[in-house]
């Protein structure tokens, strides 16, 4: 059984004298044959993290576990580990089946057996009647099959995957992404995944741990990731187009923000108290037309904003509304508090500088605590209602 | 008023010529490029010609006369500027084998030249390797002081070399009387050649081979190491072979420079013999008694002996001359 865990890993690196933290006090337990994904954006220290486990980096402080193993100090190969990379890293100088074969012949398998395994990893990945070729000759999705064929060959406790579909054009990526879920069907490995792109975190994997300047944001669920974040930086990553944030206040009844204010009862909401400084996250499509505000489970009072840009993707339109007097200004990193991002049903005719009215459905209302970014409540209902129960619910505000 | 087309045709040739030259210049670099590559042809090719004159000029005749012909042309009678050889005699090129055991002096260049190629090429892996993909504080320096190695001249290091190689007394500490250990008496052995062969030409193949190192991306070592190979490991199975322009670079320039050495050779081989472990030019040489010198077998000898560096030149050229460039040129 390959469970993975980390405990307490931390990667300091000496950048000319400066001190570098690359992964902050990483706890992490990884069940067999999960698939998890490392999310974050550029240097957040998920790369650092998984090189950790593979070995090619020895944490500063921490444990590395494989299954029961301390693995902290062992070289790569003495891991059971697999890996696949971003720049896939094939050996040029080797044809398929070489590269395929490398690991097993550095082991000393039997002949036969090589050959066996060989052909049935060739098998899983379409790589049949290919093995003759040199890496130089294939495309790059070949290369990328060629990559995870080596990578299954060994049949390794654990498979690391870096960024593996990174270098992949947008329509080869989708494909790969279904052919990586069917494998961890077929093999029923531990799996885990690098990658910058939250959509392929959302579609692969059990679990996203989702990262951030080296340290662990959130580990959970792709979709309770996405309706639960734990905090704004999660809210933000997770989703896209990204989640809005507006700053605002607690009053005795309701959340004012600059430019509109929303009802609700903040003494039903634990961890709220009036005068709390709040920012206020709201998905772009849990924002409606003012018209459609009879069909919303539990619709907010009437904003007033005018559309500004309109991004027609085909299934949806998103459309950029501001707010106030219009003029667009960043009040902190996140928050954009005269613009709201809503996703309209493309049949609609709304255009360009229209004045609309919205409504926002508060059981899908995010709280976060402004100075910390911590998530307060994940919906505005007063504590107790069910949200199945949430049809019959009508409140009227205003 | 003459226009410019009068004034061009009434110029004589060396104006014309002027004028083409600057609406044109690749004409005269082509030019230029021309006459010093004969120049380098000449300078090179001609002591080749004058040996293969003096191989194939029987003994006798190697004294007598001058080997510029005096031609003969209609009544005007004139020095021919080429030397040309004075009768025709194969047979020198077999004599070199019968009068002196030439082909062992060449086996012995040979094994030193191999045996040193090799030395050079593992430790020098290993040293590329560290000073090519590794960081740590004091590289630059660690690596100028290897390549000023290279800088001083070998005799500066003949005579302690010898004195330690001879086995006679202890090595002391410097300056003190205190003995250390009294080395083996490596002295006509090819230990005595190879160790300072392959210190001298150390420094060189760790430069080449740094570079090339360097430029193996870190993903493929990465992966080598995943998949089941030490560091070592995968600097043999995959940095190496990767970088086999480089090595070959390395191992070439090596392989030449020992063979054709002879100032630690002609001082470690206390006499020319070939059992002593003398080189190719020990043996040449030794066509040279105390009374008669067989220049004749020399020049044949000396033929003999460059064969087979021209030959590996010429097989491995492409890779030479794309392993110096590319060093420079890759990203």
């Amino acid at each position: 059984m390959a469970r993975v865990r980390l405990e307490h890993v931390t990667k300091r690196y000496d950048d000319q004298g400066d001190v570098v933290t690359a992964v902050d006090d990483m706890n992490l337990d990884i069940a067999h044959g999960e698939f998890i994904c490392f999310v974050g954006p550029s240097g957040c220290g998920k790369s650092t993290t998984m090189e950790t486990i593979a070995g090619l980096t020895i944490p500063t402080e921490g444990q590395v576990f494989i299954g029961d193993r301390d693995v902290t100090n062992l070289p790569p190969k003495d891991r059971g580990i697999a890996m696949v990379f971003q720049n896939i890293a094939l050996f040029p100088h080797m044809d398929v089946y070489d590269n395929i074969s490398f690991g097993l012949r550095l082991r000393d398998y039997p002949q036969d057996e090589i050959d066996r395994r060989v052909e049935r990893a060739a098998d899983i990945v379409q790589l049949e009647g290919m093995l003759e070729r040199m890496p130089e000759e294939m495309s790059g999705g070949q290369r990328q099959r060629v990559a995870i064929a080596r990578a299954i060959v060994r049949e390794p406790d654990v498979f690391l995957m870096d960024e593996p579909l990174a270098n992949l054009d947008a329509k080869l990526k989708v494909h790969m992404r279904t052919e990586l879920q069917r494998l961890h069907k077929e093999l029923d490995t531990t799996i885990i995944y690098v990658t910058h792109d939250q959509e392929e975190a959302m579609t692969l994997s059990d679990r996203i741990a989702v990262l951030d300047s080296g340290s662990l944001q959130q580990i959970d669920p792709p979709l309770t990731c996405y309706n639960e974040p734990d905090n704004l930086f999660v809210a933000g990553f997770i989703g896209s187009p990204s989640m809005n944030f507006v700053e605002g206040t607690v009053t005795e009844d309701a959340l004012e923000t600059p430019n509109f204010s929303l009802q609700f009862d903040p003494s039903s909401i634990e961890g709220i108290s009036v005068g709390d400084s709040v920012t206020l996250g709201i998905r772009p499509e849990d924002i409606y037309p003012a018209d459609l505000r009879d069909e919303v489970a539990d619709p907010s009072g009437i904003i007033q904003a005018r559309t500004d840009i309109l991004e027609p993707m085909g299934d949806e339109i998103f459309a950029y509304l501001l707010l106030g007097d219009g003029e667009t200004s960043m009040s902190q990193e996140m928050a954009t508090n005269d613009q709201l991002l809503m996703s309209i049903d493309p049949d609609s005719d709304i255009e360009e500088e229209d004045e609309v009215g919205v409504v926002i459905d508060r059981r899908n209302v995010h709280l976060f605590d402004s100075a910390s970014g911590e998530a307060i409540v994940h919906d505005l209902r007063p504590v107790g209602t069910d949200s199945s129960a949430s049809g019959s619910e009508v409140e009227t505000d205003d | 008023m003459a226009t410019t087309t009068e004034d061009q045709s009434s110029d004589g040739p060396l104006q014309r010529w002027t004028q083409s030259a600057i609406k044109n210049p690749e004409k005269v670099y082509r030019a230029l490029f021309y006459a010093a590559m004969i120049f380098f042809l000449v300078t090179t090719l001609f002591p080749f010609y004058w040996l293969v004159v003096l191989a194939v000029t029987p003994e006798g005749n190697l004294l007598a006369g001058s080997f510029l012909p005096t031609v003969n042309l209609f009544g005007v009678s004139g020095t021919f500027p080429l030397p040309v050889p004075k009768g025709f005699n194969p047979g020198a090129f077999i004599n070199v084998f019968q009068e002196v055991p030439f082909h062992l002096y060449m086996l012995n260049s040979f094994a030193l030249a191999i045996t040193t190629t090799v030395i050079v090429l593992f430790v020098a892996s290993l040293a590329g390797y560290v000073f090519g993909r590794l960081r740590f504080p004091g590289r630059a320096l660690l690596m100028l002081a290897i390549l000023a190695i290279s800088y001083f001249p070998p005799a500066a290091f003949v005579i302690p070399l010898f004195q330690a190689f001879a086995g006679n007394a202890p090595i002391t500490i410097p300056f003190t009387n205190i003995p250390l250990f009294t080395p083996p008496r490596l002295l006509n052995t090819p230990g005595s050649m190879v160790l300072p062969f392959s210190a001298l030409f150390m420094p060189l193949s760790i430069f080449i081979l740094t570079t090339f190192y360097g430029q193996i991306p870190d993903g493929l070592e990465d992966a080598a190491r995943v998949e089941g190979t030490t560091r070592l490991g995968a600097l043999f199975r995959v940095i190496m072979p990767l970088s086999a322009p480089g090595v070959a670079t390395a191992s070439v320039l090596t392989f030449i420079a020992v063979y054709n050495e002879y100032f630690f050779s002609s001082i470690m081989a206390t006499s020319p013999e070939a059992t002593k472990w003398s080189p190719i030019v020990g043996g040449i040489l030794s066509y040279q008694t105390q009374y008669t010198t067989q220049y004749n077998l020399m020049a044949a000898a000396s033929i003999i002996g460059v064969l087979p560096v021209v030959i590996l030149v010429v097989v491995a050229q492409e890779r030479i001359v794309s392993g110096l460039t590319s060093g420079a040129l890759k990203e």
